[in-house]
């Protein structure tokens, strides 16, 4: 794959105490301008592998680079370069929808005039303007959701990684939040999207990669890994083919 | 501006947080007052002896005058008469009274005739021809003092001595007199002078002050409000503590973790923060001393007159409350863990710093501990400046120690933070 954005390379990852690694032996590269569907049933190591992109976490072996800088030796700069949703709500609750987004946006550096063009675009692309002014800790879950994937947008990422960005949200907030991707994908922003929602994957991944127990299973573009697993109607299919039926805690 | 970020953040977190905000104001404030309050009295008790004693008087002469006359003149005793021996013994020994003074029958006149015999011999001795015998009885003349069997021995002592200093002082008063009156006797007539003790020498006690007439001893109030102050200051570890770890299990920190070059202004900010926390509080508990305390019959907090010393002194105090509240909350991971072991270890140093009671009460071995506490340091400073008006320079020891401790675990904070961000 050329002009990778995104090169992980033979990385492992075993937690203290834990039995078997959380990423185990793990290559795989995203190229500039796709969104990668990271797959995998709940424990597959999604969230470890986005934690050991923005160099949260260090690899027990191998190397990941992003955005041509090393992470571990450059980690600092390439934070500035990208933006994470993450899975958790990572928002203050008693702060207002306006204070939260204030407070990261001055993290991020940016200054006065410019950061409250971005909340403003960006609360009006979300559907939040009339709510700018409530505690966190009212909204709904949607809501709470597209805020923390905004506090993500505020320094306008070269690199956008989203941890399960429409967990626990009503259809509505899905699909608002599904039309944004799109409309980042047709200007050629690059994201790697973390998620278990297959048909949210088939709707907007340009290419995916299914994990499960910390290991590759498989990563290609969509269209091509069905048309290479004729069995397999869709990605649900291909997904449980690969990772099985067993039940998952 | 990432700083001012955190720090208008933290306050807006702190303020819509009505159990933080009562923590930190109104919880120190009822404290303070309730300690000054029931401390008042064992101060007042230990500086302020007030005794009721019993005076059986069987004498009934000129020593069961004076007596009565010197052990009220102190101004700390109320003698009380009771007749009868059996019952004053009685009334001591269940604590009604502190002491019972008991002058047998005829204690004056057999002074008086000790004292006749002593310096008949005297004069007798020097020529002078008196018709006083010169025989001296030489078993002395009781006079017999009970004490309530609980009372406290610095008391006891105060009353014997006393009691010895008010007969010693009629002892010589009546001795004087006697010369007089035997050199005079005869063909020797001489005009008498009339003799008073304390006419002799004085003894001025004063307080060791540039304002020796100012009431400055340590009172309630003078212990209490600096030192539950610094207690609260300290407490502070419980918003700081539970906001950090709230944002840590709510994953706002993650957010932060996940910010480039965040770490440095988030530690910044709050220790900015909770500092100016920490010296409104200093102010609010010192207004507290000097405008509430005397509406409640306490006495008035006085400062000294060192402002820059008190100020550099709360500031430092400040300084180190934040940064031991700040490494409790970077370095235990649960709430439980921090708050109980915050908890526990303000309340340690604070008792070691003589915050509850004052350290020069305390065993040798405690006295040298508390050293080591930075709550004793802070203490030391305020008490030296607002009762000894000290120099800035007689409080900057402390005021080091207490700079380097909080730059000590501020360093510590960060340092653990910084660790945890990659795991």
């Amino acid at each position: 794959m050329s002009g990778a954005i995104v090169q992980i390379n033979n990385v492992s990852k075993q937690y203290k105490g834990a039995q078997q690694p959380a990423v185990s032996h793990l290559t795989l590269e995203i190229s500039k301008g796709s969104v990668f569907g990271l797959l995998g049933p709940n424990g597959a190591g999604k969230s470890t592998l986005v934690m050991l992109l923005c160099g949260l976490l260090k690899p027990d072996e191998g190397s990941i680079q992003v955005l041509d800088l090393k992470v571990g030796e450059s980690s600092a700069a390439i934070r500035e370069k990208i933006g994470v949703a993450p899975q958790e709500i990572a928002l203050f609750p008693t702060l207002t929808a306006h204070e939260n987004l204030f407070y990261f946006g001055r993290m991020y550096g940016l200054q006065t005039e410019v950061l409250k063009k971005r909340i403003d675009e960006y609360v009006n692309t979300f559907g939040l303007q009339d709510k700018m002014h409530k505690r966190v800790q009212t909204f709904s879950g949607g809501m709470k959701r597209r805020l923390n994937l905004i506090a993500a947008l505020l320094h306008d990422p070269s690199l956008i990684i989203l941890d399960e960005p429409t967990a626990g949200v009503d259809v509505q907030s899905r699909n608002m939040i599904l039309e944004f991707l799109l409309t980042l994908k047709a200007k050629g922003v690059t994201i790697l999207y973390s998620s278990h929602f297959l048909e949210e994957a088939e709707r907007i991944c340009t290419h995916l990669a299914i994990v499960d127990e910390g290991k590759l299973l498989v990563t290609g573009k969509p269209d091509i890994l069905l048309a290479e697993n004729p069995d397999c109607k869709n990605l649900e299919e291909l997904f449980l083919k690969r990772t099985g039926k067993t039940m998952r805690d | 501006m990432k700083i001012w970020a955190t720090i208008w953040k933290e306050f807006l977190l702190l303020v819509r947080d009505p159990g933080g905000m009562a923590l930190i104001f109104a919880m120190p404030l009822a404290l303070v007052i309730v300690m000054a309050l029931i401390q008042d009295a064992p101060f007042r008790d230990y500086q302020e002896i007030k005794l009721e004693v019993l005076l059986v008087d069987q004498d009934k002469d000129s020593l069961s005058y004076k007596m009565k006359r010197a052990l009220e003149s102190t101004g700390n005793i109320t003698v009380v008469k009771e007749n009868d021996l059996e019952r004053a013994k009685k009334l001591v020994q269940a604590g009604e009274f502190k002491a019972s003074v008991v002058l047998h029958k005829g204690t004056t006149q057999a002074l008086k005739k000790k004292t006749e015999q002593l310096i008949g011999k005297i004069v007798r001795n020097m020529g002078v021809e008196t018709p006083f015998i010169d025989s001296i009885e030489t078993s002395p003349v009781p006079l017999d003092l009970y004490f309530d069997p609980a009372i406290k021995v610095n008391y006891k002592q105060a009353l014997g001595e006393g009691i010895e200093k008010i007969v010693a002082q009629v002892q010589s008063e009546w001795i004087i007199m006697e010369l007089q009156s035997q050199l005079s006797s005869g063909e020797n007539k001489h005009p008498k002078v009339k003799f008073n003790p304390g006419e002799m020498m004085v003894v001025n006690q004063q307080y060791a002050s540039d304002k020796p007439k100012e009431r400055l001893a340590l009172n309630s109030v003078q212990h209490n409000v600096p030192a539950w102050t610094m207690f609260a200051m300290f407490f502070i570890l419980f918003p700081l503590a539970s906001n950090f770890i709230k944002e840590r299990e709510e994953g706002s920190m993650l957010r932060l973790r996940l910010i480039s070059g965040s770490q440095f202004p988030v530690i910044a900010g709050k220790f900015s923060f909770y500092f100016f926390v920490c010296m409104l509080q200093f102010v609010l508990m010192i207004a507290v001393g000097i405008f509430v305390m005397p509406l409640l019959g306490l006495n008035e907090l006085v400062l000294g007159s060192n402002v820059f010393g008190i100020l550099l002194t709360a500031c430092s105090v400040a300084m180190a409350a934040t940064g031991y509240g700040l490494l409790i909350a970077v370095f235990f991971k649960t709430p439980q863990q921090a708050l109980s072991f915050g908890s526990i270890s303000v309340v340690i140093l604070s008792a070691l710093g003589g915050v509850w009671v004052p350290v020069y009460v305390m065993p040798e071995i405690l006295q040298t501990i508390s050293k080591f506490s930075p709550l004793q340091w802070g203490l030391e400073s305020f008490t030296d400046l607002f009762l000894r008006n000290a120099t800035t320079l007689t409080i900057l020891p402390n005021t080091f120690k207490l700079i380097g401790f909080s730059f000590v675990t501020l360093i510590a904070s960060f340092l653990v933070h910084k660790s945890r961000i990659i795991s």
